[in-house]
């Protein structure tokens, strides 16, 4: 496959952070590294199995495929393999391939002389799931609580995780993760068109400068952040969504039993009321 | 801004976030918990119990020591006391030991006093006799003719009364609520909700605070989820949803359970996904709805204005006044097998008049 | 292992206040306020602030905005009896409830429904002139109207929330209450009423769109800031005159995924999966009960749901059985 034509100056040796120069290599597009190829093997085993539990189930439909976790009887241990054993073979090597995938960019930023910006605002993502099928199970006392992997099985689980305590709208850091990622959404259209707008002024104009695009939004709403900024800001935005996200879920169940409206009864009978 | 007036400003918000930070970490509960599943694995249908929780909640709702039950024999009630109209059948030995034990179970501190005139015992002189004898028919109806909801294992007076002359758990028609305030033409509009709820009532949440009136007293439709895929006639509003999300927080904090102990949630209204419990709270409703109709509304008359609600009205039933908080009252230890009197109608009964 | 990282600015170099590119006639003017630089919002971003454009649109959107956001508060005011304790207390429980369902599409009296009309159409003029303001200011300092164009997305979603769905439905009482629980309870009760919103394709796109657009987000302003020690920041620098930081910064992600975009077209992927969000949600919820009843049985008829074994036999609906309409019906 073909490099781009400025590429072939950045492919050196080094910046890996395990198997020295073995794995320092490129296959096409994609660089290797050791993790490459760790990420490769969790891939391929978690998506064996994924396939295996589904041929155990009664449908090749995608949408119905449904690989559940072990009962709650279970607790912490291993389950049969028909019965959330797969589940949880599968969740060792989403963990595991998560994981090798944050490495390996941690590798080829390293490579590039780059931050590692990257990995690490990709470590919140590998969180909120971590959060889902581990903290919380391990807290909670089962593997049983974590989610099926199933596109729509997955969705009933939400939806009745979320009616076991009744109304989760009333969850504070769900309220706060979605604010989050409205606001991220928000951001990125304000930021992605503020681009574009200024490269792409229109029929007679010249493409702008930052100069304009600070104008524009003092301007609008007498602050603009600028160009840096906007860049930590959408960072921040999108990972503290993930993490929050992380923490709703962590909370459900192992910090709060009962109805999340309920919860809010501090609020109530705080008392600076009297 | 200065910097003096910047510092000030940063204290005075970091007090507040302080001040708000510390009750809202002690509204969390500590981590041991207590599940249960309930449906397929991976569906997240199943109870969650923190324990802390539950340590208050088991002692409260323990079956006390109760006199044991004696066999029918010697002279019948109503043969040796004038006015046994319920319970003229029993020997009076049996008799006695209920009338005891509804002195444990609803005015042990008060003892027979709270219903007899000590001078006459057989005179209805006092009201709480004639709610007394009301609710052992009321008793005797529920143990006989609702096996659907109380199953074999029954009820008795201490079912709710645990002790009190009054069950904790009542309810009376809401005053008109805090929104009927025309003044300068804003915000009258009685939707009845949009304010805190009690925990018995809507969980704390602003949906409706009075689900009972309608589904409780009356018997308004229950159902507003369509049970056809393509818009067939079903007009069922959202603001009615309301109305029976809040009846069903009522339902789910009053035994302690959530939405899942009746209902796989991706289809509410599906009865081939529903839990077995889903059935036996359909009939509980039902219950309830002849309880208050048929047994607590028509003793309007007969209690006395300080038993009445803010609107006059006489205290009702709902799901917390026997459940309190467990998911089968006093956790499914049957007493009424131990008081085979109360399981059915007396033959003597007065037949009732609402 | 320690290197700079650039999350905050350390060291803020404080130039002259900026006043902003130079407006064609015909413009009102900008704010003459104090130079005002903030510390801390210098950390992050930049430390001016202000100055901001005064003209017709913003004024008027203001007033409406003003006069919106003064007629829901009064009326939770007055919900509580005007006591300003209580009002606080219960801020988040209190609501202006749209009008209830006998009154279809009529006005109603003010205080029953009335003024949540007025509401809307207050908020909705401010929304609409703050486009007309957004837009304006674009073409006045000749740069594309990408953001109002973005801006239409959210203006969808809300007038299909409060527009035109009621409208189709023929009842205002379907729309949102404006009020921080009650909207969230109006959301549980709109999914449960018809048959559980996460059936509903376009609110899987939605929401596909809401985490893309987070994931876009975190992988752009982490790529952005990596590449900042090379100027990366200077996107629109880099995007006609291609530097080191541009480079590095793509290859990070061909190297990753074997594919990569430029500094402009990842902007392009940015704008679609934020306006996407809205645009699809919009269109789940106007087919919501215009066009579906239930989305769970819409799943089931296109064959999308799982099947789970059944664990209770035969659990039948008690309403069906000989003399269920009867029961605790008291003659």
């Amino acid at each position: 496959m073909a490099m781009l034509s400025f590429e072939k100056k950045y492919r050196v040796r080094g910046g890996t952070l395990l198997g020295g120069d073995l794995f320092d290599f490129w296959v096409g597009p994609f660089y290797v590294g050791f993790f490459g190829v760790t990420t490769l093997f969790f891939t391929i085993i978690g998506v064996a199995m994924i396939l295996y539990g589904a041929s155990l189930g009664d449908t090749w439909n995608v949408w119905r495929i449904n690989i559940a976790p072990p009962d709650l009887k279970y607790g912490l241990g291993l389950a049969p393999l028909k019965e959330g054993g797969i589940w949880q073979i599968v969740t060792i090597c989403a963990l595991g391939a998560f994981c090798s995938w944050a490495l390996r960019q941690a590798e080829i930023c390293r490579k590039l002389g780059v931050g590692l910006h990257v990995p690490f605002a990709f470590s919140a993502a590998i969180f909120a799931y971590f959060s889902l099928v581990v903290i919380r199970p391990v807290l909670m006392g089962a593997w049983g609580h974590g989610f099926p992997y199933g596109i729509l099985s997955h969705l009933d689980w939400v939806s009745n995780t979320g009616y076991q305590y009744l109304h989760f709208h009333y969850n504070p850091m769900h309220m706060v993760a979605v604010t989050l990622f409205f606001t991220n959404c928000l951001a990125l259209a304000l930021h992605s068109a503020l681009v574009l707008s200024t490269l792409n002024p229109g029929k007679g104009e010249v493409v702008k400068a930052p100069e304009h695009e600070n104008t524009y939004f003092r301007d609008i709403i007498g602050y603009s952040i600028g160009t840096l900024g906007i860049h930590r800001l959408g960072m921040f935005l999108a990972m503290s969504a993930a993490i929050t996200s992380g923490l709703c879920i962590i909370i459900s169940g192992p910090f709060w039993s009962r109805g999340w409206p309920e919860w809010w009864g501090w609020w109530l009978n705080l008392p600076i009321w009297h | 801004m200065s910097y003096g007036i910047r510092t000030a400003v940063l204290g005075v918000v970091g007090l507040g976030v302080a001040f708000l930070t510390i009750p809202m970490i002690m509204g969390f509960q500590r981590p041991f918990i207590e599940t249960v599943q309930h449906g397929p694995r991976g569906v997240a249908m199943g109870l969650v119990y923190n324990k802390a929780d539950e340590a208050k909640t088991a002692p409260a709702n323990q079956v006390p020591g109760y006199l044991p039950a004696l066999p029918p024999v010697g002279p019948k009630a109503s043969v040796v006391y004038k006015n046994v109209q319920v319970l003229g059948d029993l020997s009076v030995g049996q008799f006695t030991r209920l009338m005891a034990s509804i002195t444990q179970w609803v005015a042990p501190a008060q003892g027979c006093n709270y219903c007899h005139n000590p001078a006459n015992m057989a005179e209805d002189s006092k009201y709480t006799k004639i709610v007394a004898r009301r609710m052992i028919q009321m008793t005797q109806n529920i143990n006989q003719n609702w096996s659907t909801h109380v199953a074999a294992t029954g009820v008795v007076c201490w079912t709710c009364h645990r002790g009190n002359n009054i069950p904790v758990n009542y309810w009376y028609d809401t005053p008109a609520t805090p929104g009927t305030d025309t003044h300068m033409g804003f915000a009258a509009m009685t939707p009845g909700k949009n304010h805190p709820t009690t925990v018995s009532r809507a969980g704390i949440s602003s949906l409706p605070s009075d689900p009972f009136t309608p589904y409780l007293e009356n018997a308004e439709p229950i159902r507003v989820q369509s049970t056809e895929a393509l818009p067939a006639g079903d007009r069922s509003s959202i603001k009615q949803t309301d109305w029976t999300y809040a009846l069903m927080m009522h339902m789910s904090n009053a035994l302690g359970v959530n939405c899942t102990y009746c209902h796989n949630s991706r289809a509410f209204g599906d009865w081939a996904q529903s839990p077995p419990q889903r059935v036996t709270a359909w009939y509980g409703i039902r219950m309830v709805r002849e309880m208050n109709v048929g047994y607590m509304d028509p003793l309007a008359p007969v209690f006395p204005d300080y038993r009445k609600g803010p609107q006059g009205d006489v205290a009702k039933v709902n799901c917390v006044t026997c459940h309190q908080g467990v998911y089968k009252p006093l956790y499914g230890v049957s007493m009424a097998k131990d008081f085979q009197e109360l399981r059915t109608v007396s033959s003597s009964a007065h037949p009732y008049t609402p | 292992m320690s290197e700079y990282l650039n999350i905050l600015t350390r060291v803020q170099v404080r130039g002259h206040y900026e006043p902003g590119i130079p407006l064609p006639r015909g413009n009102w003017t900008r704010s003459k306020n104090q130079p005002w630089f903030e510390y801390w919002m210098g950390k992050i971003g930049d430390a001016q602030v202000g100055p901001i454009y005064l003209g017709g649109l913003g004024i008027a959107s203001a007033v409406c905005f003003m006069i919106a956001f003064e007629i829901i508060g009064l009326n939770m005011w007055a919900s509580v009896h005007w006591d300003f304790v209580q009002f606080v207390r219960q801020l988040p429980w209190l609501a202006l409830e749209p009008p209830a369902p006998a009154y279809g599409l009529h006005f109603p009296p003010l205080a029953e429904g009335g003024w949540w009309l007025v509401a809307g159409f207050f908020l909705t003029c401010s929304i609409l002139l703050w486009w007309a303001r957004i837009y304006r200011r674009a073409v006045q300092l000749g740069l594309g109207t990408h953001t109002a164009w973005a801006f239409l997305a959210p203006i969808w979603l809300y007038l299909v929330l409060g527009f035109f769905r009621p409208l189709l439905m023929g009842s205002w009482s379907e729309a949102v209450p404006f009020g921080i629980f009650p909207h969230l309870d109006w959301t549980a009760s709109f999914s449960i009423r018809y048959g559980n919103l996460f059936y509903n394709p376009f609110h899987m796109l939605s929401i596909v769109f809401l985490y893309g657009s987070a994931v876009i987000f975190a992988m752009h302003g982490a790529t952005i800031l990596a590449v900042s020690r090379f100027g990366g920041e200077r996107e629109v620098e880099q995007s006609v005159d291609r530097g080191t930081a541009a480079e590095r910064a793509g290859l990070i992600w061909r190297w990753t995924m074997g594919f990569n975009a430029t500094f402009e077209s990842f902007h392009r992927w940015g704008i679609w999966f934020a306006v996407l969000c809205p645009i699809t949600g919009g269109i789940g919820i106007l087919l919501t009960g215009t066009v579906v009843d239930n989305w769970y049985l819409w799943g089931v008829k296109h064959h999308i749901a799982a099947s789970y074994p059944a664990l209770w036999g035969n659990v039948v609906d008690p309403a069906t059985l000989p003399g269920a309409a009867s029961l605790g019906v008291v003659k």
